[in-house]
């Protein structure tokens, strides 16, 4: 393809992304959607969040965390602590709550990120639970019963939809810019063969931190996000691993090492869970089902099998 | 002439498994030193363990001066070792020039733009160059050992380390392979060659080295080494 024919087409995806967004912004001012809507809306929103942020981890970076709710929790006990005890505003707490993430991530990264493929999961998983099981007998956020999170006046739903929309927007423009930058040329080479791209002067260890960091910056201001709409936050909650089996099925059938791929998973995902909620106990086993056909079937996920299907 | 690289009792291999059993040798500036021996000598566990994948359990890689051991593949990469994997490892969601691309940026320590320049050069001297916008995904076998080749020569290297370039491919491509290494031995390129080709190695290379179980058997001119007995023996005996 010509490189002008690029560009053009780069202009036009990027006018239609900017006119969604102020599409879906201005309707959330303007009290255009009903709670309800905005209720769904707010979660697709959260987990494309979540799902883009797992997809740079585990899709570009080859790093399969199954800990990402250490962050979730993390940043969720910030909030509570900043808003009940201290009686700061919410912002503030999810501030806190970034800041708790991006340093507990390095921390374990000084542990985690040279233990390779499977362990690596392990470890994030061990990690996150071993978190879990602090705060479960930590008096000071109330031990297994958690707190609630008060906040007055507590935000609307629509100040809660725009808050995700923003989130969620940045993190896709983050991981774009990311992917577009040397690091991510680098990424990509990872993505596809770590070994040569260590050869070729990838600095692996470097590139994993970066993906690391940006993941638990961007997990924890979603978790946090979260929380606030659910006004209380305890240990199994917080720290459930359900979280990143989440991300996992959102990235699993939108498409691994795709930009689009977490986007599509993520609808499916809470709409498929929204209506699944009508039948208690199913809603696992299903899930799990179609995660197994996709893999089968179409193990490039829907983005994939969209791609070849074009081509 | 100089020494730019010596490998000092040198025992490496993978988990507990000893394959280098201290070897010894030394490569000097700008010749093509050949490597052969049978399957299991240690060849590519050689490669791998001066480009970084491996640690060697114990003796010293010293490159221009300074001992490498302990440095990791990325470093290794970006003071001048380069190399190509004995089975083509293309990135296959880029194009064939992002892939040299990726290379020169980060190996080769180059912005974009000098990058994108240098990467289409590295592609016009392995004859790739018109296949540059296509899927890394889409090349032949001869193609991707080109690739493998112009990514290493991506990262601007002062040694270059052929695994295997011209197996598996017929006899015309092979040619292409030997002419390719004459053109880089021009440009002042240090070049250590593992093959099984035995008549690319005696033509092309200026000295050879055999391995066998781990260790450097014999290394000298390429005919007199391949004439040698104990070459018969241990690698060109199980041929006839």
């Amino acid at each position: 393809m010509d490189i002008g024919m690029k560009k053009n087409k780069g202009v036009i995806k990027l006018c239609v992304y900017t006119a969604i967004f102020l599409i879906c912004l201005l309707s959330g001012f303007g009290g255009v959607l009903s709670n309800n809507l905005m209720r769904y809306l707010f979660k697709i929103f959260l987990y494309i969040t979540l799902g883009e942020m797992w997809n740079l981890m585990s899709g570009f970076a080859g790093m399969t965390s199954l800990g990402q709710q250490a962050f979730i929790g993390l940043a969720g006990y910030s909030v509570a602590v900043m808003t009940t005890v201290y009686k700061l505003n919410f912002y503030f707490g999810i501030g806190v709550g970034a800041v708790v993430g991006v340093l507990g991530a390095a921390l374990l990264a000084v542990l985690l990120l040279h233990i390779g493929g499977m362990y690596f999961s392990i470890a994030t998983w061990v990690a996150a639970e071993a978190l879990g099981t602090f705060f479960s007998g930590w008096k000071y956020v109330g031990q297994g019963a958690g707190m609630n999170i008060t906040i007055s006046p507590y935000p609307k739903m629509s100040e809660l939809y725009i808050l995700a929309l923003i989130l969620c927007a940045a993190s896709l423009g983050v991981t774009y810019l990311l992917l577009r930058s040397d690091t991510g040329l680098g990424l990509t080479a990872m993505r596809d063969d770590i070994s040569a791209a260590a050869s070729l002067g990838v600095n692996i260890e470097k590139n994993k931190f970066i993906v690391y960091l940006t993941a638990a910056f961007f997990t924890s201001l979603a978790g946090a996000v979260f929380f606030i709409n659910k006004g209380t936050i305890y240990p199994d909650s917080g720290f459930d691993i359900s979280w990143t089996i989440s991300m996992v099925f959102i990235v699993i059938i939108g498409g691994a090492g795709t930009m689009e791929g977490p986007v599509i998973g993520s609808v499916i995902y809470v709409l498929l869970y929204e209506y699944l909620a009508h039948f208690p106990g199913w809603s696992n086993i299903i899930l799990g089902l179609i995660s197994i056909l996709v893999i089968l079937f179409m193990p490039k996920g829907i983005a994939g099998f969209l791609r070849n299907f074009r081509k | 002439m100089k020494k730019v690289l010596s490998f000092e009792n040198v025992c490496s291999g993978y988990g507990r498994i000893r394959i280098l059993d201290n070897l010894s040798f030394d490569v000097e500036e700008g010749e093509v030193l050949g490597v052969i021996g049978p399957n299991g000598s240690g060849k590519t566990t050689m490669l791998n363990t001066l480009a970084g994948l491996l640690r060697p359990f114990s003796g010293r890689i010293i490159y221009g001066g300074r001992d490498i051991s302990r440095l990791p593949p990325y470093s290794r990469c970006r003071i001048g070792i380069g190399r190509t994997f004995q089975i083509p490892r293309p990135f296959t969601g880029m194009t064939v020039l992002e892939n040299v691309l990726a290379a020169s940026v980060h190996g080769g320590g180059m912005s974009r733009k000098e990058a994108a320049f240098f990467a289409e050069e590295c592609l016009e001297t392995v004859g790739l160059g018109d296949r540059k916008n296509e899927s890394a995904a889409a090349l032949t076998l001869l193609d991707c050992k080109k690739l493998e080749v112009a990514r290493a020569l991506g990262t601007r290297p002062k040694l270059l380390l052929l695994d295997e370039a011209a197996a598996g491919l017929t006899e015309a491509e092979v040619g292409e392979v030997m002419e390719l290494v004459a053109r880089l031995k021009k440009q002042k390129l240090t070049v250590i060659w593992i093959e099984h080709v035995l008549e690319a190695m005696e033509n092309s290379t200026d000295r050879l080295m055999c391995m066998a179980q781990g260790r450097n058997v014999i290394c000298g001119l390429p005919r007199e080494v391949t004439a040698s007995e104990i070459v018969e023996e241990i690698y060109l005996g199980g041929r006839e």
